[in-house]
Order: C-alpha cells, then structure tokens, then sequence
C-alpha cells in the first residue's frame, strides 16, 4: 500500500497504520534532522516530534501532495520550532557560533572517514537555508518541484539555491582542507 | 545556447533529472565551452563527495518511544469513542409525551425496544471498532517483531525477540520466527531470549511441538538449561522421551545431565 493510502486510513481513523509509514520513514527522517542539527538526541526528539504533529494534525491531510512532501513541511515546521526553542536557550552570541558548528558526537562518528568529517563541517558552516536545501534534494529523495511546494517558492529558485549551495559548499570545503593540510605540515 | 542557460540546467544534470534532447544539448556545450566544463566538474565532484556521508541509525529508543505515543494516542482515541457511543444523540423528557390509549402505549413500547436493540448493536459494533483496533496494532508489532528477528545485526534481532514479549496473541508466523531463532540464530544470547520469550507461550501445541524438537539440537548449556526449565513447567509428558535421549548424548555435560535427570523426576509427580 502507498503512503498515500496509509495516510489517509490514519486521517480516517485508523491510526495504527501510522506504524508502516513511521517505519517507512524515520530513518531517513533522523538523517534530515541530524544533517541539519549535528545533535543525534535533538533528531531523535524531532523525529518523534513528527510523528506526534502527524497524528495531531492527521485530519487537516488532503491526500494531494506526495506524503513524504507533507511529512517534511511538518518536519520543517519542528526544525524552525526547535531552532526558536535554542534561541531562548543560548544567548545570542553563543547561539550564532552553535548555529554553525554542530556538536563534536555526530563529527566524532564520521571521524573514520576525514573526507566525510570535514565535508559534515563545510556542510555546517551553510546558512540554515542553504544546508535545508541541499540535505532535502541530495539525501531525502524529494524532486525539485516538490521542494518549491514545500519551501512554497518557484522551482528556479530551488534550483538556483541548490546551485549556489553547491558551489559554497565546494569553496568552504577546499578551504577547510587546505588549512587541514597546513595543520599536518 | 548560451553559457547562463547551460548553467541553469546544472542542477537538473546532478540529479539525472535532464530530457533525453535536452541533455544532448547539454553534452555538446560542455564538450565545447572550457569554463562550464570546469564549473561543471567542480560541483558535481562535490555533489559526489556528499554521498560519502554515512546514514545514520537512530537509537532503538526512538522506535519505543515511538509506538509508546501511538498506543496512547490510540487508547485515548478508543476511549473518546466508547464515550461518544454512549452519550445519547438527543434527549427529551418523558413527560412531554402522554399517551392514554393502549393502542399509542404499545406502539411507543414497541419503538423504544426496537431503539433499545439498534442501540445495543451500535454499541457493540463501536466495541467490535474498539477490538479490532487493538488487534490490528497487535498485529503491526508482531510483523515488527518478525522483521526486527531477520535483521543481520544479534541486538536488532535481540530486539525483536522482546517485542514479541508485548504481545498478547502472537500469530502462528511470529511464534513460527521465534523457534527459528531458538533452533538457529548463531547468537547464544539471542537463542536464549528466544526460550525465554517462548516461556510465556508454552500452552501452544506447536511450541511446545517445537521446544521438544528443538531440546536434541542445541548444544549450548545455557540453553538446554532453559529448555528443560520450559519443557518441565509446561507439563509436557513427551519431554521424559526428549529428556532421557538428551541425557543419553555423548557430550552433554554433568550440569545439564543432573537437571534433565530432575526434570523427569519432576515431570513424574
């Protein structure tokens, strides 16, 4: 049965169905979340922070969009949420340096691989926007023109943002590896 | 075409999104034009480099947590329901109707036990809602706990069997998974939680079918321990057979042969 379908069982009542789409999706949710935080516990509470919006706001699915679209404009609305949440937490000198460097765990874990370790970084050191962006068409299998109907802004700007993110991407990343190497010599 | 169209394009080509002509178009620009061919490579060099970037897995917690919250929901969702059954649609009083003929008396007799009886129907058709939510959960976890049990890793499998511990009616496919752990996961620990799970379905005649068939193919102690420990509280009278051949096994240790040799005492009583 297609997501689609199960969703619209859990709008109509038959909430257990939720399982199949929760298994379906939640890794790839935890990954989304954990590209944009760095933080394995804060992607996990987002990611069960989803699954609560999805049953709270099950009535309101029209059945149009692709589910997985659905899913990450509620994803979205949770990432904004929590970004707010550590506004009022960090103070904001504090909270720009945090915006941009994840927490040291997930880099540690990607430690094995220099490559991906400091590609995680330049991927950080993105403006949230640009980091949404590129996590959304390069890891989260969504086509442009369904992230236009997610972010709600025409596919040449998607596709212009994805273009700049690369190419930013690729200058941070040399960047970083240059000083690497320096850092080495 | 021009440099800026070809380069509008670049995103569509990183994702094999490009028409058949259009990438035509498209191949031959970069073939001519050195600059593009250079932007080009340097972003789909790191557009590649992306992919090195490792999934993650999410803590077995989160799949806890998970379906902690939609029992609940469930449960709360159930209970709105049954109270929703059971509140009247409308209410009047009584009094308002008098009726003095026998005639007008018996009929409204007659309306309100045929409304007692669609009342009752409803209701238990909204228990009958109620039950088959529950059982259609059951049976999500138990196709969960079979899928968690053909994972490559010993802890997800591990999970898997502890899921099976939650649930109420197992199917025959999840019990069916269970004993095939018992008799083949390479993992002893795994193979022990199988017999421990299988403990609270001991009554089941294919388990017990299974326990018995299982005892004279294990070799680890710990687990023949917990299968004589199984075998002997679900009262199963072929398990003096399954026992007696164990302890006639060459390479059974003194351990176990003393607690088989308890067990069919015990399963003499």
């Amino acid at each position: 049965m297609n997501d689609n379908r199960l969703m619209e069982d859990v709008r109509d009542g038959r909430v257990e169905k939720l399982a199949i789409l929760f298994e379906r999706h939640h890794v790839a949710l935890f990954n989304f979340f954990l590209r944009l935080t760095g933080n394995r516990a804060a992607s996990e509470d987002l990611v069960q922070d989803v699954f609560t919006r999805i049953l709270k706001y099950r009535a309101t699915y029209q059945g149009e969009d692709r589910f997985a679209v659905w899913m990450y404009k509620i994803a979205r609305n949770a990432h904004i949420d929590y970004l707010r949440k550590r506004k009022e937490t960090f103070p904001l000198d504090e909270q720009f340096d945090e915006a941009h460097s994840p927490e040291p765990a997930p880099e540690d874990r990607v430690v094995r691989e220099q490559e991906s370790a400091l590609l995680a970084r330049a991927l950080a050191k993105l403006s949230p926007k640009k980091q949404e962006i590129l996590v959304l068409s390069r890891f989260q299998n969504l086509k442009y023109r369904e992230i236009a109907e997610l972010l709600d802004c025409p596919i040449g700007t998607v596709k212009g943002l994805v273009h700049r993110a690369i190419q930013e991407l690729g200058d941070i990343y040399a960047k970083l590896s240059n000083e690497v190497c320096r850092h080495e010599v | 075409m021009k440099c800026e169209n070809i380069r509008d394009r670049f995103p569509d080509y990183l994702t094999g999104d490009l028409e058949p002509k259009a990438k035509a178009e498209f191949d031959a620009h970069i073939a001519a034009c050195s600059a593009c061919g250079e932007e080009l490579r340097r972003l789909s060099e790191i557009w590649t480099k992306l992919g090195v970037l490792p999934a993650e897995q999410p803590s077995a917690a989160l799949r806890d947590r998970f379906y902690t919250m939609l029992e609940g929901y469930k449960d709360g969702l159930e209970a709105e329901q049954s109270k929703a059954a059971q509140k009247p649609r409308f209410s009047f009083s009584f009094r308002q109707i008098r009726l003095r003929r026998p005639a007008f008396q018996f009929a409204a007799a007659a309306v309100l036990v045929v409304a007692g009886l669609a009342g009752g129907y409803g209701l238990s058709r909204s228990g009958g809602r109620v039950s088959r939510l529950s059982r259609e959960v059951e049976s999500m976890r138990g196709m969960m706990a079979v899928s968690l049990l053909q994972q490559s890793s010993s802890s997800e499998r591990l999970r898997g069997v502890s899921y099976t511990s939650q649930l109420k009616e197992p199917g025959q496919g999840t019990l069916d998974a269970l004993l095939l752990a018992l008799d083949n996961d390479p993992n002893v620990n795994v193979r022990l939680a199988a017999a421990d799970a299988l403990y609270l379905f001991a009554s089941n005649p294919e388990v017990k079918e299974g326990l018995l068939k299982s005892l004279a193919r294990q070799e680890s102690p710990l687990v023949q321990s917990a299968l004589i420990d199984l075998l002997v509280v679900s009262r199963e009278q072929r398990a003096v057979q399954a026992l007696k051949t164990l302890i006639g096994g060459e390479k059974l240790r003194p351990e176990i042969k003393k607690k088989a040799e308890l067990g069919i005492q015990q399963l003499s009583f």
